[in-house]
């Protein structure tokens, strides 16, 4: 049975760019004879989703990200490759199409600003053409979930930001979409507010089944709700698994962390090559070891040195995904 | 057609609108003036003669039902259909089954209800003190309401194709400055067509800034002749006509750059 929502094949964008030249004669020149720059945003990645899955969709700014949900929800048209959603090609934006997807934008709103979200959401119902009984069904559960009846009246512009998601989240849902793009949805948002709307996702995509594709920041989003991640970078993909195997597949090291019987001077501290401390405090040490070396390093360690406790551990997923995006590679 | 995502979007925009009434109230009391200046200029110079065939009534008459046309027919979203492009807000209006050229459409008609809240008010009391001299005739009226919806769409279709070059340049609402001076200029504002002088008068009558404002109020307060009014049409239905192609155009185009490009 093939339940793909989405098939990616060899995906690509390159941008054409115009370059403006610096001065006057150039910039008057350019009128009449431009020039563009090929800039390649996402280059031949290939992917599926499957139906109910929530995929976190990770990378540095300017990885590739929002220009491949962009071409997932049909806003630009891709450059090469393949690309069907719900059996659909996105850029030719079919209305049944977009009848079944959604997208949430973190720092766009499809919200009329000023009028109360009951106002808006009706709207909303409307242009979508849900029957009445479906569209008070939905609403009810949505804002249950969101517990965001007391927004319903207020104009959306006398809104908090994190008020306004829950009101952008639940117009996005009122025609129970089968795919769900999030593009940064706890953009700006604080703590609580994000674990908030973290639940509700999660609680959401299981009553509903909705598929779900999830760009953040925040990490925590991602750990939060994504059995699932793919990373990109430069415009390339550059893992595709389970979150937990992240770490183990994507860094060369792993951490050992040790406690000390006794201090003991830096001086007296003999480390084996490639393995290198990374925090110091009181007893307490952390050292960096390449992967392969690590059964070897803690043995000779734990001969050397007075060692109370020892830990060997992946790095944190931040420290990892710090270092793709810095490093560009590993 | 999704007729009922419109009916909804003209709704909310209405509400929407609503909200900001006064606002509205003032820009349409600021359309209002330069019309009014020209009729009192006109009107004293008309003195208790005639100037160009009209007398001081008919210039009153001329230049009321102009206020009128000229608020009905001013297509105010094109001066925010750049901004939506700039800003990416087009692009949920583009993911929406729904022809983005509605959610035009709808603010335009949301907006003339607002307007017309507070015009139709004030024409009347304008009316009641300046005492229009004008005859009206079912066929004249009828007449007119033709050309006041060709107008309508002629004035609304030309800017909206200028405001979507905002697809290639930023700076496109410039292009909308110019249409409007055009209008004052040649859609006799600033004098009905009959009274320019010679070249521009004839450049009124081919270019497309007559059919937008004087042409309907000339049906209506004038003296055109049938071959002229038959004329006019003919001229309106062209102008109107291309300006929904180069719209279609320009449209296809700019939102095939815009998926190019990027938002």
């Amino acid at each position: 049975m093939n339940d793909s929502h989405i098939q990616v094949r060899n995906l690509s964008k390159t941008y054409r760019v115009p370059v403006r030249p610096e001065g006057l004669r150039a910039s008057v020149g350019s009128l009449f004879h431009p020039t563009y720059d090929d800039i390649p945003a996402v280059k031949g990645i290939s992917f599926d989703v499957h139906a109910g899955e929530v995929v976190g969709f990770i990378g540095p700014n300017g990885a590739g990200k929002t220009t491949t949900l962009k071409m997932l929800s049909g806003l630009i048209h891709p450059t090469s490759g393949e690309l069907t959603v719900l059996g659909f090609e996105p850029w030719k934006r079919d209305a049944k199409y977009l009848k079944r997807i959604s997208i949430v934008m973190g720092n766009k709103s499809q919200m009329l600003w000023d009028i109360p979200p009951m106002d808006s959401f009706r709207v909303l119902g409307e242009i979508y053409n849900v029957p009445a009984g479906q569209f008070k069904q939905t609403l009810d559960e949505i804002i249950e979930l969101l517990d965001m009846q007391e927004l319903l009246t207020k104009p959306v512009r006398n809104l908090s930001l994190g008020e306004r998601m829950k009101c952008e989240l639940a117009a996005s849902l009122l025609y129970r979409p089968a795919v769900l793009f999030l593009d940064e949805p706890t953009l700006g948002l604080d703590v609580s507010m994000q674990l908030r709307l973290r639940k509700f996702l999660a609680d959401y995509n299981r009553r509903s089944g909705v598929t779900v594709i999830l760009t953040s920041h925040y990490m925590a989003d991602v750990t939060a709700l994504c059995p699932r991640v793919i990373l990109i970078h430069n415009g390339s993909l550059m893992f595709d698994g389970e979150l937990s195997s992240l770490a183990r597949d994507l860094a060369p090291y792993k951490l050992l962390r040790l406690t000390l019987l006794e201090v003991t001077s830096m001086e007296s501290l003999k480390l084996p090559e490639g393995a290198e401390i990374t925090e110091r405090e009181g007893l307490g040490l952390s050292i960096r070891v390449p992967r392969a070396d690590a059964p070897d390093i803690t043995a000779n360690l734990l001969q050397t040195l007075p060692v109370s406790d020892l830990t060997v551990e992946d790095p944190p997923i931040e420290a990892v995904i710090d270092r793709v995006y810095t490093g560009g590679s590993l | 057609m999704n007729l009922r995502g419109v009916k909804a979007l003209i709704r909310g925009l209405w509400l929407s609108w609503m909200q900001y009434r006064s606002f509205f109230f003032v820009l349409a009391f600021g359309w209002m003036i330069p019309p009014l200046i020209y009729l009192l200029v006109w009107s004293t110079a008309a003195g208790d003669g005639s100037l160009g065939g009209f007398n001081r009534g008919a210039f009153v008459a001329y230049y009321l039902v102009l206020i009128l046309v000229n608020q009905i027919t001013y297509a105010q979203v094109n001066w925010t259909v750049g901004d939506l492009i700039r800003c990416g807000q087009i692009n949920h209006i583009l993911l929406r089954p729904l022809a983005p050229v509605y959610d035009a459409l709808a603010s335009e008609v949301a907006g003339k209800t607002v307007y017309l809240l507070f015009d139709l008010p004030i024409l009347a009391i304008l009316a009641l003190i300046m005492k229009p001299e004008v005859t009206f005739t079912w066929e004249k009226v009828g007449l007119f309401l033709l050309a006041l919806l060709l107008a309508w769409m002629l004035r609304f279709l030309w800017g909206y194709w200028i405001a979507l070059l905002a697809f290639w340049s930023a700076r496109a609402d410039a292009l909308l400055t110019l249409q409007d001076s055009l209008i004052f200029l040649l859609a006799g504002q600033v004098a009905p067509v009959a009274l320019l002088p010679g070249f521009l008068q004839s450049a009124a009558i081919v270019l497309p800034f007559r059919y937008m404002v004087a042409f309907p109020v000339e049906i209506l307060t004038g003296n055109l002749g049938r071959a002229d009014i038959a004329a006019g049409f003919a001229i309106q239905i062209l102008w109107t006509t291309l300006a929904a192609v180069l719209t279609v155009v320009i449209w296809r185009r700019g939102v095939q750059r815009y998926a190019g490009f990027g938002g």
